[in-house]
């Protein structure tokens, strides 16, 4: 059977011998998103952005090791929101295409499906998602906003704000019940009591509480009864809603908040899945005011962010990529961290001085690899997790954010269940 | 649009001569007289008003932020009770005041009216005098929503405002904005208000704004350092049934600091809120429960004749669900700025790229005639979904009476064609489709609220299965139907144009479930898979209530739904009492495979 393969292989190598001869000083880097099925809605924004990025360094002379410099050559394949197909489809990447290095994932379920290849095969993943965080692996690299860069921030600021009453609602998977658990914990710290955490405990048999906050499956449509709830908890007139809800059932929730009178200057929700790129599909007009969190909002003055947003439309009108959308588009912190993954990946290979995994990991582990990206200077840390700013952002009518408070250069913190249980239990 | 015509006619609407008198700012009042004087006070009957210069400036200070504290210029607003800084205040929150940079280098506050031209761009009306901006030449300047940079506000600042308006709105005619007015000055817990609501209660007229100015005053003097005050404040507030104070009586009640008569009148207001919440809860879940019924039932009910009456396994059911929400977002574009597509074919013919595309203008419509928008839908909606069950009938089913498995595959693949047109013509990504205002918002019965789209559908599923009996009950057309549904050959011998009847049936419940897709575009998402996630649902209502059973959908619709939103109360979770309903569905088929309403006949089909 093996014998079968490699000589089926050495078949079609000597069918792209021409073209091999031409990619002499390219190096091959894989896309690895779903292009079609339920997440391409929002997976599919990521491959254009890294089309964009691959573009660009391509065009600024590519990648420099040694003497020579590389050319940029994508292998996107496509997870088809497939789980078990995104490890199919990751193996390939690495024993066939032989990438040096993947960027892709969104959903946490197709990070984990893939984990276990990338150790195998030491291979190298970029991770660009906002995420629960309690992992770390030596095959990936997470630009992507942990715990700690997204929801305590968002806490914080609520707290500042003279909040007291906190309700968490979410979808029932593992990013929403991690983070809750996470903020139930952190709410406790903070002085919060648990009657003022609302929708619901649940506890093991030892009494340990296992889960915190309201739980609907995906694509519930039904939030009757969950803002009846919300809005006896908020009657008293110093509450706000943490809101963990993924994908389109934000738009029978925000309609139901909207009917039933809660308005954001009495019970704000802040939402951690609803970027710039969500924000298109749902009722803006209705939602003024209330919150969003993350490291990047398209509203940034910044001049790296100007001139990125610049360069990213002009590139969106003048590109022939197939299947690249050009209308109608929007960026968001997904894929800002996307290609700040690229550019820290092309720092660290410069650095080391060579596309091998150990070395580049090396170089990235030192913890001086950073790079002025759109959303503010982003630092790639020994522990894999990355410094970034975090703003916190009131929606507008437009869609767009409006960044009321800025949280300078946030150490990324994987760990922070352990943490939380240590103080509460010194408590 | 509001917004605009309020300020511009102001001046004109005598009610709010009144308000002058009770202000309280003699600072602003000795102005306001020195400009009238000034001005004659015939100017004052046809233009901007007497207030309006010194208030405009006024707002105008405020929203740039220059000359003078924020906190102070609001408290000085708030006792205007002028409508027309209500308004501003709400733009201004609403981030629809405008930063228009004059070429003197100053930045003039401007709100933009509603009415836009073709490109998107409106007249720009200046705050500081109310008039349109204009260049140099004297022309008319416009403007889109991105050429000019929003004037900012924070949460800091929007609460500070919305107070503001709120003790502005103490004075509002409108009765709502009182009643909300009371309410955030009632929880705010600064004793300062107790005065002011104190005052605003010898004046009030209307018993629910008054409740809610007793409850706003008890519950500000529970924090009184008099323990006689506070009382009397919670025995109003246990009378009150004040949900809002519960947490703070239970505390009260709790507090070792407490004097020990108090602690017993917290301890029994506690005791009767918490009563008061049960039966709250009781009404509010059996209305929850009717309405998502009504849902079921919509949009069931197409189903109902399809699949129920005529024996079509009718997979495509939830893509006529989805043509009639893709009506409305189309006939909102329509009322609006016009809705355009183009879909190109992935091949060529001769070099050209073949494709389709259509255009259709908008008419730019504004206020209440865009917010009828949705009156329009509702036969529209059902004229598209019938007709393309028409031509689905024509094409596929006729072919298909006698043979249900092929049908339900044939259906099914039909579906998915529809799917995929849908991304074609709207996207792949979810539509956004606007409620109109009167069917957002909600009223309150004894703290029991009921939502407006709520109770719109309820009317609408006892109009539909009303209009449903008729036509099957009382008309020709009727009893045809029921003729060729009941037996299919015996009819036809009798005369009766069985083909006419099966596609005018199959086109009614087509119809229907674009009725409901009309409905479900206020609530819910509208894109393309929209229509499964109603299948089943729809597929489980007529099973359980009988196929064949029209009465039975209804009975059916209501008790799953009613079931549903109980188990949730009780349990706490959506997917727990969703799994004892599914459950208990499994079961009770079991026990009646038939349904409720099982029809008995001697036909073998």
């Amino acid at each position: 059977m093996n014998k079968y393969l490699h000589s089926l292989m050495g078949l079609t190598a000597g069918l792209s011998l021409t073209s091999s001869v031409l990619a002499d000083d390219t190096v091959k880097v894989g896309v690895l998103h779903s292009l079609s099925g339920t997440m391409a809605i929002s997976e599919t924004s990521l491959r254009d952005v890294l089309l964009y990025a691959f573009d660009e360094i391509n065009t600024a002379g590519g990648i420099k090791v040694g003497d020579k410099s590389y050319k940029i050559e994508p292998v996107v394949v496509d997870g088809a929101s497939n789980w078990p197909l995104f490890a199919e489809k990751a193996k390939q990447l690495l024993e066939e295409d032989k990438v040096a290095v993947t960027f892709g994932c969104w959903t946490s379920v197709s990070r984990k499906s893939v984990l276990p290849v990338y150790e195998k095969d030491n291979g190298l993943l970029f991770y660009p998602v906002q995420y629960e965080g309690e992992e770390l692996s030596k095959n990936i690299f997470y630009t992507a906003e942990a715990v700690n860069q997204q929801a305590t921030p968002a806490v914080d600021y609520l707290l500042a704000q003279g909040k007291k009453k906190f309700y968490l609602i979410g979808t029932d998977y593992v990013y929403p019940q991690t983070t809750d658990l996470i903020l139930y914990k952190y709410l406790l710290l903070h002085g919060i009591t648990i009657e003022n955490i609302g929708g619901g405990l649940r506890k093991d048999a030892d009494g340990k509480v296992i889960s915190a906050g309201k739980y609907v499956p995906f694509g519930h449509t039904d939030f009757q009864q969950i803002v009846a709830e919300i809005k006896q908890f908020a009657a008293s007139g110093d509450a706000c809603v943490i809101n963990t809800i993924n994908g389109d059932s934000n738009v029978p929730f925000f309609k139901e908040i909207v009917a039933a009178g809660l308005t954001p200057s009495d019970c704000p929700v802040v939402s951690f899945s609803l970027a710039e790129d969500e924000l298109r599909s749902m009722p803006t007009k209705d939602m003024v005011g209330e919150l969003g969190c993350w490291t990047y909002f398209m509203s940034l003055t910044t001049p790296e962010n100007t001139a990125f947003m610049k360069s990213w439309f002009d590139w969106l009108g003048t590109q022939t990529h197939p299947g690249v959308i050009k209308e109608k588009r929007a960026v968001d912190s997904p894929m800002v961290l996307s290609y700040d993954g690229v550019y820290l990946w092309k720092q660290a290979v410069e650095k080391a001085g060579s596309f091998d995994v150990d070395k580049v990991r090396a170089a990235l582990e030192t913890g001086t690899d950073s790079f002025a990206g759109p959303g503010g200077k982003i630092t790639m840390q020994a522990n894999h997790h990355a410094t970034k700013n975090v703003y916190i952002g009131e929606t507008k009518a437009n869609g767009q954010f409006k960044i009321v408070q800025t949280f300078d250069q946030v150490y990324g913190e994987p760990f922070m269940l352990k943490g939380l249980d240590a103080k509460l239990g010194a408590k | 649009m509001l917004i605009v015509s309020c300020l511009t006619c102001l001046g004109a609407e005598p009610g709010l001569r009144p308000f002058y008198n009770r202000m309280k700012s003699l600072r602003k009042y000795l102005a306001i007289l020195t400009w009238c004087a000034a001005a004659g006070l015939a100017l004052a009957a046809d233009s901007g008003g007497p207030d309006s210069p010194a208030i405009r400036k006024e707002l105008v200070q405020v929203i740039l932020g220059i000359d003078g504290d924020r906190q102070t210029l609001l408290n000085d607003l708030s006792e205007t009770g002028s409508k027309l800084v209500g308004d501003t205040l709400l733009a201004w929150t609403r981030g629809s005041i405008y930063l228009y940079p004059s070429p003197d280098g100053t930045k003039q506050p401007v709100l933009l009216e509603d009415a836009q031209d073709a490109t998107g761009k409106a007249r720009a009306i200046r705050l500081s005098d109310g008039e349109f901006l204009k260049d140099a030449a004297g022309k008319e300047l416009r403007f889109g929503d991105n050429d000019l940079i929003a004037a900012d506000t924070d949460m800091r600042l929007r609460s500070a405002i919305r107070q503001t308006v709120d003790t502005l709105a103490l004075a509002s005619p409108d009765k709502d904005a009182r009643f909300s007015a009371v309410t955030k000055l009632g929880n705010s817990q600064k004793s300062m208000y107790v005065p002011i609501l104190q005052a605003r209660l010898t004046k009030e007229t209307d018993s629910t704004v008054k409740r809610a100015i007793l409850e706003g005053i008890a519950s500000l003097q529970i924090g009184d350092r008099d323990p006689q005050v506070q009382i009397a404040a919670v025995g109003h507030l246990a009378a009150l049934h004040s949900i809002g104070n519960l947490e703070t009586l239970q505390k009260l009640a709790a507090s070792p600091k407490t004097d020990p008569q108090l602690i017993k009148a917290a301890n029994a207001a506690v005791g009767s809120i918490q009563s008061h919440i049960w039966w709250v809860n009781f009404f509010g879940t059996i209305f929850r429960g009717i309405s998502l019924g009504s849902i079921l039932l919509v949009v069931a009910l197409g189903l109902a004749i399809t699949f129920g009456l005529m024996g079509v396994i009718n997979m495509a059911h939830g893509e006529m669900i989805a043509i009639g929400a893709y009506t409305s977002y189309v006939v909102q574009n329509l009322f609006g700025t016009g809705f355009a597509f183009a879909i190109n074919l992935p091949f060529s013919f001769m070099g050209k790229q073949l494709g389709f595309s259509l255009s259709l203008p908008g008419l730019n419509a504004t206020g209440w005639f865009y917010q009828s928008y949705f009156l329009f839908v509702l036969p529209l909606s059902f004229l598209a979904a019938a007709l393309a069950g028409l031509v689905l009938e024509r094409a596929v089913i006729q072919f298909l009476y006698r043979r249900p498995l092929e049908s339900l595959l044939a259906t099914w693949g039909v579906s998915l064609v529809m799917q995929q047109l849908f991304r074609m013509v709207f996207g792949a990504n979810n539509v956004q489709v606007n409620s109109p205002t009167w069917l957002l918002g909600h009223c309150t019965l004894n703290d029991v609220s009921f939502g407006y789209n709520r109770l719109f559908v309820i009317g609408f599923a006892i109009m539909i299965v009303l209009g449903t009996w008729l036509l099957l009950a009382k008309t020709p057309l009727g009893l045809l139907i029921r003729a060729v549904m009941q037996n299919r050959s015996m009819a036809s011998c009798m005369g009766v144009r069985t083909t006419r009847v099966n596609m005018l049936t199959f086109a009614f419940g087509s119809g229907l479930a674009g009725l409901a897709g009309a409905f479900l575009s206020q609530i819910g998402n509208v894109g393309p898979s929209l229509g499964q996630s109603y299948i089943v649902d729809s597929f489980m209502t007529v099973v359980v209530g009988g196929v064949g059973s029209i009465i039975g959908t209804v009975y059916s619709a209501l008790g799953i739904g009613t079931a549903d939103q109980v188990l949730q109360q009780l349990l706490g979770s959506p997917v727990l009492g969703k799994i004892i309903v599914l459950t208990c569905i499994i079961l009770f088929l079991q026990w009646k495979p038939g349904g409720l309403f099982a029809i008995r006949g001697r036909s073998l089909d």
